[in-house]
């Protein structure tokens, strides 16, 4: 019996193809219906013919697994990411005969999730088996208003235990990813642990050494030796990050608390905290006085803001999506590029990734569980996470990442030219395992964005912390209806 | 001849029923929904199901007692008359010089076009420009500013709240003047032109003409401009947001960013937010009736009255 063949997405009629087939296959030995079958078998073989997709229905009735039953996987995303991933999958693995229908909408205008919802709530054969979530939301599907649809891993077939332990699996993404009852039911596949990203000239100039284990004893443990860190960059005339926006990330990834304690706004005393650090850098010079994502805080990346940038903090995505490309280089000795290094963050923090879960009430869990297993557990070298770490995923020579198992991060070569040649996975290896996820909210984006306006007002001196502290929760209980 | 001829009338009906279906569907219905809602339950996201509330206008109530909305409010107001006066100046002026007869204005079309440009502009890609043109530390306007000398170290426009109004205002007001001006010109195309002919063969001059002759007749057409300005100025949404998302501290948060973002921004208050768009729009219809009031034709009305004076009396014999 051949395969399918691997189509990615579906004319309209093989669907409606297969809801015809199914239940006539069931009724096969039925006299009566046996002329009905014929005519259904007509219309169903021209429309087969049509979509030219006969192979997989005859697929359908083999029966290779008796559990699911169906062949035909629903996948959503928000990026192609993951359905690249399956198509990988698919080509190494021909044995696994499922079909998989691909959805893709991106979370721009917060489009996907309201479209998942919908998907997710009205369930029947178009519902979503196997489905994304970004570190933005994923908390809603996890633990939120929309965990119920969520598949534990240990339902799909999946030994979770045993394979948690044997890819050793950053900490963090666990915590995320286990609903109320502390059954696991999504995990992401990159490690986004954050370090801190800095300039090896200007170490060497300040302190006489780019080492990343001295500069790592520099910059912390802690926001004391930062600053201190700071103080002497500024003698020299850097500024230690370009924005305050840069160490927000650490801050607020560092806070025992998230925004949301029992119902009612909570603002975490570390997170109180950055008012003041916001203000003391500001006064002192400490940064550029940038915002994260605009043109100047790029800038800083080459060299072009009015002080030299010593450092930016971020997971390594932060390095190959934003940083190379903006280093006004694209080899060592162009602009800053590979005049960087990596070192550990005077906090832990992590940002951003993409988590995969499974619906509960999908009739492919088997399937289902061995595409998850392969993207999230699997640390041998023909996992995703192996690729995916490596850059091979689309043979060699692609981006390289931090994935989620530790296991996979050993054996893999995190060498970057863009980092002087320094292994990255030295650093976020560790950095992985001190960050949390126990203080996210589903509402962080929107909170996020009306602190650091207040924050920015009271830095600049256009008032007072009271009154910074009074009108953000002003804004929150106003906007988000949230108790304060 | 039992058959006088075709009758093409049914074919209005068939032909329109495309666009009544459309409108139904995507327009009549969720206005309606919207309506509906506000008086119910309908919060978080993916929910359809909702309930009346016990008291019926609790959205509304809330809604009133919102600070943040009697801001945005307020906000909207500002934004919209800050643009409304220079676009409405110098689109009469403009309308005045295009249509003098005493001299020619040359290149009249190329003129026209350069000052309609903006307005073709999606509004989204002038927000995030302007965005970008007044970026801080580093930004073109900052640039020529310290170059010019005027400013010694960069500004950060976005933090000043009146920097920020402003070039809201001024976006609205650069992108709408071109369009305004084009349907004051129709308006005063349409004005008879004996009466420019005798005005000037009476010895009047061009300001007098424009303010005793052009200007009164163009009432009807300035009041159309004010009040879709007006309506449009209330809505005013995708500049705002995507400027810089109403800040900072609120100071470019309009009525319909403080709208989306009960709805959009993470608790999904659907209900308050249809609540609040109701009271947007019965803004809106009071303010049109006020319009219309004070720009009544008052000499029409004395003379209407005065025909019913006669008409009751009997008539003129």
């Amino acid at each position: 019996m051949a395969g399918p063949p691997l189509v990615p997405y579906h004319e309209g009629g093989t669907e409606e193809a297969c809801l015809f087939l199914y239940p006539d296959h069931e009724n096969l030995h039925d006299a009566k219906e046996v002329s009905v079958m014929k005519r259904t078998m007509r219309i169903l073989l021209m429309m087969a013919l049509v979509a030219s997709l006969a192979v997989s229905l005859f697929a359908m009735g083999a029966g290779e697994a008796p559990k699911d039953t169906r062949k035909i996987i629903n996948l959503w995303s928000f990026t192609d990411e993951v359905p690249k991933m399956v198509e990988k999958y698919k080509q190494l693995h021909p044995e696994f005969d499922y079909e998989v229908r691909t959805t893709i909408i991106a979370t721009t205008d917060g489009a996907y999730q309201p479209a998942l919802d919908q998907a997710l709530a009205g369930g029947g054969d178009n519902a979503p088996d196997l489905y994304c979530a970004e570190a933005a939301f994923v908390l809603k599907y996890t633990q939120g208003d929309a965990a119920h649809f969520a598949a534990p891993y240990k339902s799909l077939g999946i030994n979770v235990d045993a394979k948690l332990k044997e890819a050793d699996i950053a900490p963090y993404t666990v915590d995320i990813g286990t609903n109320d009852a502390g059954d696991l039911v999504g995990l992401g596949y990159q490690a986004t642990g954050g370090a801190f990203i800095y300039r090896r000239s200007i170490a060497k100039d300040v302190w006489g050494s780019d080492d990343p284990a001295f500069v790592t004893s520099k910059v912390g443990p802690g926001w004391d030796r930062f600053f201190a860190a700071a103080e002497d960059l500024a003698r020299k005339g850097y500024a230690i990050v370009s924005g305050d926006g840069d160490i927000w990330h650490a801050v607020e990834g560092s806070s025992p608390q998230g925004w949301i304690v029992n119902d009612k706004l909570f603002i975490d005393p570390t997170r109180e905290a950055f008012l003041d650090m916001s203000k003391m850098m500001l006064e002192k010079g400490y940064n550029n006085d940038t915002t994260d994502w605009t043109d100047a805080w790029f800038a800083d990346m080459k060299d072009a803001g009015s002080k030299k940038v010593f450092g930016f903090f971020g997971p390594a995505w932060l390095i190959n999506y934003v940083m190379a490309g903006n280093s006004g280089g694209s080899k060592p000795g162009e602009g800053t590029y590979g005049d960087w290094g990596v070192c550990e963050p005077p906090v832990g923090f992590f940002w951003g990734g993409t988590w995969v879960l499974a619906n509960n009430q999908s009739p492919v869990k088997n399937g289902v569980g061995k595409l998850i297993e392969w993207i999230t557990l699997d640390s041998s070298n023909t996992g995703l996470q192996y690729y995916w770490a490596n850059g091979t995923l689309d043979g060699p020579g692609g981006t390289k990442d931090t994935v989620a198992s530790g296991t996979v991060m050993k054996k893999s070569d995190g060498t970057l030219p863009f980092l002087g040649g320094q292994n990255m996975f030295d650093v976020f290896v560790p950095a992985g395992a001190f960050a949390t996820g126990k203080n996210k909210t589903q509402y962080d984006e929107t909170i996020n964005i009306y602190w650091r306006d207040q924050v920015d007002n009271y830095a600049n001196g256009m008032k007072t912390k009271a009154q910074a502290i009074a009108d953000f929760k002003r804004v929150v209980a106003d906007n988000l209806a949230i108790d304060i | 001849m039992a058959r006088k001829g075709v009758s093409y009338a049914k074919w209005g009906y068939i032909f329109s029923i495309p666009f009544v279906v459309t409108f139904i569907i995507f327009s009549l219905y969720p206005t309606l929904y919207t309506v509906v809602i506000g008086f119910t339950d309908l919060r978080g996201l993916g929910k359809t199901t909702f309930k009346f509330l016990s008291d019926p206008f609790a959205n509304f109530t809330a809604i009133l007692a919102n600070v943040t909305f009697k801001q945005s409010l307020a906000n909207t107001a500002i934004i919209w008359t800050m643009n409304f006066i220079p676009q409405i100046t110098l689109a009469l002026l403009l309308t005045a010089w295009f249509t003098t007869r005493r001299f020619q204005v040359k290149a009249q079309g190329a003129f026209k076009v350069l000052i309609y440009m903006p307005n073709i502009i999606t509004a989204a890609t002038i927000a995030i420009l302007f965005n970008a043109l007044f970026g801080y530390p580093k930004g073109p306007v900052n640039d020529l500013l310290i170059r010019l000398g005027f400013l010694d170290a960069p500004s950060n426009f976005h933090l000043q709240k009146w920097t920020s109004k402003g070039v809201i205002a001024f976006i609205q007001f650069w992108m709408w003047y071109g369009n305004s001006m084009i349907v004051l010109i129709a308006g005063v195309l349409g004005i008879d032109v004996t009466l420019f002919e005798a005005a000037e063969i009476d010895g009047a001059n061009a300001t007098q003409i424009f303010f005793r002759i052009t200007l009164p007749r163009l009432k009807t057409i300035v009041l159309y401009v004010l009040i879709t300005s007006m309506i449009g100025g209330l809505q005013m949404f995708d500049i705002p947001r995507l400027y810089n998302l109403g800040r900072p501290d609120n100071a470019t948060l309009t009525s319909s960013v403080f709208i989306y973002n009960q709805a959009f921004s993470g608790s999904y208050l659907y209900n308050r937010a249809s609540a609040a768009s109701m009271i947007v729009f019965l803004i809106i219809v009071v303010l049109s009736v006020a319009l219309f009031f004070i720009m009544r034709d008052k000499d029409e009305v004395k003379a209407r009255k005065l025909e019913r004076q006669i008409k009751r009396r009997g008539g003129v014999a």
